[in-house]
């Protein structure tokens, strides 16, 4: 099935630098589709590309279909929320919403309906006539949104939209896009460099980095199943952990061999065949702590460790330790009153314990990527 | 299913490519080809007519000679050269202590103020240069107001002249260039960090300490600027010596619109060019050279050794 | 911490300084007494005066056809100039296109006078109008182009990106979008190149011919040659055009910068 928007092995350099290195992805027709990946990734450029304001070195855009790729700007069904808004700041907000329509010459009769329908959907019927500079935030990006809408383009544009905006706005605005997308129903591509963005809008996230796409699928899948350490490391925190495969006690499962700990098993989706050397990702929500040494179960690994940092959060508490010479993270929530129990603290003998599915081994592992894990120091000045 | 060819059409890239060095090339022509035609030409011609003979008639003889070049060795030419600069380095030095306060104090002001005062300075540096200097000339003379105020409260004899010696001409330089003198110097100052001032002061420093350690190499960049906006139009002032300065007072420029109008020396007005030329390149140049020592890579945290 | 009075002090006498010549200047246009040291009552007679001088008349005349066709070409060259400079800035050319532009600026303008009537003189053209304005638009470029270069970098160009994302093609963009922002500061230029004109005296006065004279020059012969209350008349005139050109172009930058007041 051919996708909605097409990218067909699109390769973008500049100077000395490959920004997007033979990338091919396909967006669904009305999809909330996110580009995920931290500044210099690739995925502005990849949104400049379908935008029409890059042509690439090599590849194909289709959009519905047909060959955009070396159409200018004015001339696709695509429009633009840029990052900054790029609000026309002589021209008001009436006159700024207005815009794409009067380019096209539509009758004034039907600009001006659009337009107040536009003004009804963002809310901003009173403020119409005031120019850009004397909005607020918010409000500057809700009318970049009306006046992108207005034109019913085939796939809206955005280019880290929320970036300008301060924590409280942003979870607001948050909830409006995905308001306004299911409400209009068009096919959205979202870039970002913010994890709880992508995954609290999108029906699907692609992860770029250094120009290539790690993996594509569905948030809960990103996280729950990386492919790559990177993935693994950019998206929420994890363990890694590098072994050898030594056997499989059952078809699916193998049994890893690590330095320092006693045997781990993992669940292999992967189909990684005996005697391969592997990462194993944990990510510390799933590992338990206690003080007393767990029951042994099927699948169960469990591994004494000595506690080096506790972090208090609220909720949670997150603790560092270090099992056979590995410095591991474990997440806990508190899910009953705190106080009641003799706390965990630094410098106790404690179990870390977790089931063999809740582990995943990663087809690609970089050194680099373990750099993601933001580990606190021992001491002052410890890179 | 679409076609899986990979490239974009053949020659569009070469031709964007093109069309983009063309467009480059027409934008650029006009100005470029105005100013190497209106500037370059004649600043070189500057240089190769001192290397001309003279002719009698005031034109421009056949050939070519060192003897303007070693005529410039002459005692009155060295003798003009350095009170040209010292002129000018007085002139400077006076508008840099005038200027760095009010620079300072303007960019410290509360903004409705500073918007007035700004415009306050700006006046002058629009009014015609001429209508200043002729100010001060109708002002200094014998029988103006500042000459009676002086004989009248006994500062100044009743003999002694206002007008037409050097300290006329440094006052005039000095009240032409301050506004000059001023604007960068609050430029700089408007987007220094007082904190910084504030933490000197945590750390002890009193406040000229303060002002001198802190606050002068924070303005450095707006600093040089004045210097160099006062000192090289000094060096070539011709107006103001012409007008209050009078006969024992002429600088370099005046010296070349002698040879140019009077003697219709042409080479040797070339040849004295080439002085001022050099005059006015020597502290550019060694700006330059100062800001590229200066401009050394910042060491950022994570590279080499912490 | 308490905040020394000095720089302030030091300001109040320097505005003082600034202003005191250019007052008592003004003071005495009105002065019926020939000599400025003593005042002899007010009188408009030496505006009157001015009024019946053809030379002033002429003079001023010339200095406005002048200023005005400078502004016009050096608006041209310095706003193509500025445009190279901005778009291509990478490229060797505008590298070397940018220290030709930015030259001028620091070369004393007797230095720029006396090349240029050797240039003339040496090609055989004739000292008169034409040589004044080609010396004129020749100094105006660099400052054209510099302030009009300031405007382009403060520029949000994705604006120009948002016109053409949302349909217009690229000429219809620039006129609808590029143009108006830019007004302000081309106007600003303008205003610059024109001023400068009016008020160069320097190199008009090597390059003009015996024919051609502007304000400036009419004003350094009568200063020459001692015609003080008139040339006291002349200079208020003149410092009320300034002033009130000044205060236009002040409205100008104002209205053009944003104020950011954020009310949510």
């Amino acid at each position: 099935m051919a996708e909605f928007l097409d990218f067909d092995r699109i390769s973008k350099r500049f100077g000395p630098i490959q920004a997007v290195d033979d990338v091919s992805l396909g967006i669904r027709r009305g999809e909330f589709f996110a580009l995920l990946g931290p500044s210099g990734c690739g995925k502005t450029t990849m949104l400049r590309v379908a935008a029409g304001f890059e042509t690439p070195d090599a590849g194909r855009v289709f959009l519905d279909g047909r060959d955009i790729t070396a159409l200018p700007p004015n001339r696709r069904r695509v429009n633009t929320i840029f990052q900054s808004y790029a609000l026309f700041p002589h021209l008001t907000v009436r006159g700024n919403i207005a815009f794409g329509l009067q380019i096209a010459k539509r009758p004034k009769a039907e600009i001006e309906r659009e337009v107040e329908a536009m003004l009804r959907l963002i809310r901003l019927e009173d403020q119409a006539d005031k120019k850009p500079d004397l909005l607020s935030g918010g409000q500057r990006q809700r009318v970049a949104v009306a006046r992108a809408l207005i034109n019913k383009p085939d796939v809206l544009l955005l280019d880290e939209p929320l970036a300008a905006l301060d924590l409280k706005l942003r979870q607001r605005m948050l909830i409006e896009l995905d308001i306004i997308h299911d409400q209009v129903g068009i096919t959205f591509l979202y870039v970002t460099h913010d994890q709880g963005e992508a995954m609290s809008l999108s029906d699907r996230i692609a992860v770029m980095n250094a120009g290539r796409i790690e993996q594509i699928g569905t948030p809960a899948e990103i996280y729950e199943a990386p492919r790559t350490s990177f993935v693994a490391a950019f998206i929420g925190d994890t363990n890694f952990l590098e072994g050898v495969v030594a056997d499989h006690p059952e078809p699916e499962y193998s049994r890893l061999r690590i330095e320092g700990l006693p045997d781990v098993t993992v669940y292999n989706d992967k189909q990684i065949a005996d005697g391969n050397q592997v990462f194993l990702s944990v990510r510390p929500e799933k590992i338990q702590i206690s003080r007393d040494r767990p029951e042994p179960k099927s699948k169960r690994n469990a591994v004494p460790a000595v506690v080096e940092d506790v972090i208090y959060l609220g909720p949670t508490t997150k603790y560092w330790v270090r099992a056979g010479g590995h410095r591991l993270q474990v997440l806990r929530q508190h899910a009953r009153f705190f106080l009641d129990e003799k706390p965990i603290r630094w410098k106790d003998d404690v179990w870390i314990f977790w089931h063999g599915d809740d582990g995943f081994m990663l087809e690609g592992f970089r050194r680099d990527d373990e750099r993601l894990i933001a580990v606190p120091p021992q001491k002052v000045g410890d890179a | 299913m679409h076609d899986r060819c990979r490239r974009p059409e053949a020659g569009s890239l070469v031709i964007t490519r093109l069309r983009r060095r063309m467009a480059e090339i027409l934008l650029t022509l006009p100005s470029f080809f105005w100013l190497a035609l209106f500037f370059l030409v004649p600043t070189g011609l500057v240089f190769i007519l001192a290397f001309r003979p003279a002719d009698p008639f005031g034109g421009i003889g056949r050939g070519w000679t060192l003897a303007t070049i070693r005529a410039l060795s002459d005692p009155q030419y060295l003798a003009i050269a350095w009170r040209t600069l010292w002129v000018s380095f007085t002139a400077t030095a006076i508008c840099m202590l005038l200027a760095i306060p009010t620079g300072y104090a303007v960019a410290r002001a509360a903004p409705r103020r500073r918007n007035l005062l700004l415009m306050l300075v700006i006046v002058p540096f629009w009014t015609s240069f001429l209508i200043r200097v002729f100010a001060w000339k109708s002002i200094l003379h014998p029988e103006g107001i500042i000459k009676k105020a002086l004989v009248f409260s006994g500062l100044v004899d009743a003999n002694a002249s206002l007008l037409y010696h050097l300290g006329a001409v440094i006052l005039v330089t000095v009240y032409t260039f301050l506004p000059f003198a001023i604007l960068p110097i609050y430029a700089a100052a408007e987007k220094f960090d007082y904190r910084l001032i504030e933490a000197a002061r945590d750390l002890g420093a009193r406040p000229f300490a303060a002002f001198r350690k802190v606050f002068l190499p924070g303005v450095r960049q707006g600093l040089v600027t004045a210097v160099l906006v006062v000192f090289i139009p000094a060096l070539g002032s011709y107006v103001i010596p012409d007008i209050v300065g009078g006969t024992g007072s002429e600088l370099l420029g005046n010296k070349i619109a002698q040879r140019v109008f009077v003697d219709r020396n042409l080479p040797l007005a070339g040849g004295l060019s080439i002085v001022l030329i050099l005059a006015v390149l020597a502290p550019l140049l060694a700006v330059l050279a100062l800001q590229r020592k200066a401009g050394q890579a910042v060491p950022r945290d994570g590279e080499g050794t912490p | 911490m308490r905040r020394s009075r000095f720089p302030f002090i030091v300001t109040g006498l320097v505005l003082v300084f600034f202003y005191l010549p250019i007052l008592i200047l003004v003071v005495d246009s009105f002065n019926s007494s020939r000599f400025g040291g003593a005042w002899r009552g007010f009188s408009l007679k030496w505006y009157a005066r001015l009024f019946h001088e053809p030379a002033v008349w002429e003079s001023a005349r010339n200095t406005l056809f002048i200023a005005l066709l400078v502004t016009f070409v050096s608006l041209v060259l310095g706003t193509t100039s500025a445009l190279a400079l901005h778009r291509f800035s990478t490229s060797r050319l505008q590298r070397f296109h940018y220290t030709l532009v930015y030259t001028p600026l620091v070369v004393p303008e007797i230095l720029m006078g006396i090349s240029l009537l050797m240039a003339f003189v040496a090609a055989g053209i004739r000292l008169g109008i034409l040589t004044i304005i080609l010396a004129h638009v020749t100094f105006c470029v660099s400052y054209v182009a510099l302030t009009v270069l300031g405007r382009l970098q403060d520029f949000d160009f994705t604006i120009v990106e948002a016109a053409r994302d949302l349909g217009a093609s690229s000429w219809v963009a620039a006129r609808r979008v590029l143009l108006p922002m830019l007004a302000p500061g081309l106007a600003a230029a303008g205003l610059i190149a024109f001023t400068l004109s009016v008020d160069d005296f320097v190199i008009t006065f090597f390059v003009a011919g015996p024919g051609a004279t502007t304000l400036p020059i009419r004003v350094y012969s009568m200063i020459k040659h001692g015609a003080t209350p008139l040339i006291n008349a002349l200079s208020t005139l003149l410092l009320a055009l300034t002033f009130t050109t000044v205060l236009i172009s002040q409205r100008l930058s104002a209205s053009g910068a944003l104020k950011s007041r954020t009310p949510e």
